[in-house]
């Protein structure tokens, strides 16, 4: 079966491996998010669901959770002087779980997203979704988390002065990750934009509308 | 998912709570590395004092949860057993002292707690998980390493075991419980490993330039380990990586093996 994906959009087997740690399948981090082309067999997703259930097992490979993520924008390209819409993408390993941006509890680390402002790029403002509540077993009661792919929304601002080309954006989602059982250290995810200024006349094509599909404004 | 979810509701979340014992192997238990802090409340905490006592060592940090469900077991054990030479440490990974202070009253917790930094967690082969917990016999050996939490039971039946102990000789059969996970082998480092240009690799017999020359082929070499840096980087940036410590000792022995 051949099909046909954006890498930070819908679920995938090598998007699975990977968040199952194996991350020499597709290596993105820090990199543009683009569409990529990819094949799947049944023999190939029982051993992605196999490997994911390994992930399950926590502390399998020794190492820290590591959240893949990059940013999205809306249309293709920006008017300058425009808001466009973005979203930056985190992908959460199976099994673990970063906090919520407003977690249930004073004690447990904030996700959050910093973006560097780049002349003629800054971002607005940054929505974070509520979290799914999760029962653990170290807390009596549920804790708003995220777990799997994340979805936040942000919106980008083009300075009026923005002259056509193409311009670059940093930033790193923090994040502390979890599981029922232990815990790691806070750590970042590096994500990088390449936005296209163009001219006024030049009409916008929208992008990546499954992403802005899932992602909040408010 | 159902797959997923079956596999984790049958599998795997109720041998971490079943009591599983397993004789280990005795005769080739490493020391527990020597250290010296100060902890919260300005005393002096060196393990080396503790020489002759059951340690439970115990790496944490306030905003780990399940960091925090442990904590209460360890002050009952440390009640409980005190008398019969168990001294429980725990070490804060905290970036700062500040939330431990509240937290240690809060926890009402009665036995030292001292802020634990890169080199200390390097020395008991990189924390990369908490709670990590080492329980250290009267002689000094590491004889078990329990990563994530536990019950307080495992720990318990543990440290009886370790306590029957009479004298400060190996405790021979020790028995472990509760569910034995990968990275719970014990590897600590020494000093020198610590302090070397490539942490984790006692570099000491080499020459300068065979310093520079083999971290110049650590450079070249991509590290396994999912981080996407060379092998030197991860090293130096993430000490606790043991992926790429055995490549950079694989790859020493093999440079000193070609030149013997």
């Amino acid at each position: 079966m051949i099909f046909r994906r954006p890498s930070c959009g819908r679920p995938g087997v090598r998007r699975l491996m990977r968040k199952a740690g194996y991350r020499n399948m597709v290596k993105r981090e820090g990199r543009e998010c683009a569409v990529e082309r990819g094949g799947m067999s049944a023999k190939g997703a029982g051993f992605a669901l196999a490997l994911a259930a390994m992930a399950l097992a926590v502390r399998a490979d020794n190492r820290p959770p590591q959240v893949q993520a990059c940013i999205v924008l809306a249309t293709d390209a920006v008017h300058a002087g425009s808001k466009v819409k973005m979203a930056v993408v985190a992908e959460v390993p199976p099994g673990f779980h970063i906090n919520d941006h407003n977690p249930t509890l004073e004690y447990l680390i904030p996700t959050e997203i910093k973006i560097t402002a780049s002349t003629p790029l800054s971002v607005e403002s940054v929505f974070y979704p509520r979290g799914d509540p999760r029962k653990f077993t170290f807390e009596d009661k549920p804790l708003s988390v995220y777990a799997g792919t994340v979805v936040i929304g942000a919106l980008l601002e083009v300075s009026t002065s923005a002259a056509p080309g193409e311009y670059s954006l940093q930033g790193k989602i923090s994040y502390q990750a979890c599981n029922d059982q232990a815990c790691f250290p806070p750590a970042s995810a590096p994500v990088t934009l390449k936005v296209k200024v163009v001219g006024e006349k030049v009409r916008l094509k929208p992008v990546n509308q499954d992403v802005f599909r899932r992602a909040s404004f408010k | 998912m159902v797959g997923l979810y079956l596999i984790n509701r049958y599998w795997i979340r109720p041998v971490t709570s079943l009591s599983v014992k397993a004789t280990e192997a005795a005769g080739n238990r490493v020391m527990a590395p020597e250290f010296s802090l100060t902890d919260i409340d300005g005393h002096k905490l060196d393990l080396a004092d503790y020489r002759g006592k059951v340690v439970l060592l115990d790496f944490w940090a306030t905003w780990c949860g399940p960091c925090r469900i442990e904590i209460p077991g360890f002050v009952e054990l440390e009640n409980r057993y005190r008398d019969q030479g168990l001294a429980v440490i725990g070490i804060s990974l905290d970036d700062s002292v500040d939330p431990v202070g509240p937290f240690y009253k809060e926890f009402r917790m009665n036995y030292p707690v001292a802020l634990g930094d890169n080199k200390l967690t390097a020395l008991y082969g990189g924390i990369y998980a908490m709670p990590t917990t080492f329980l250290i016999g009267r002689d000094g050996r590491i004889y078990r390493k329990h990563l994530g939490a536990s019950d307080v039971s495992v720990f318990e039946e543990e440290i009886k075991e370790l306590l029957a102990a009479k004298g400060k000789e190996e405790v021979k059969g020790f028995q472990t419980y509760g569910r034995p996970a990968s990275g719970e082998q014990v590897e600590v480092s020494t000093p020198a490993e610590v302090n070397s240009e490539v942490p984790g690799v006692d570099l000491t017999g080499l020459t300068r330039a065979q310093v520079e020359q083999y971290k110049k082929r650590l450079a070249g070499m991509k590290c396994d380990c999912g981080c996407g840096r060379n092998v030197l980087n991860c090293r130096k940036e993430d000490s606790s990586c043991q992926v790429s410590r055995k490549i950079a000792k694989d790859e020493l022995a093999k440079s000193t093996k070609s030149k013997a």
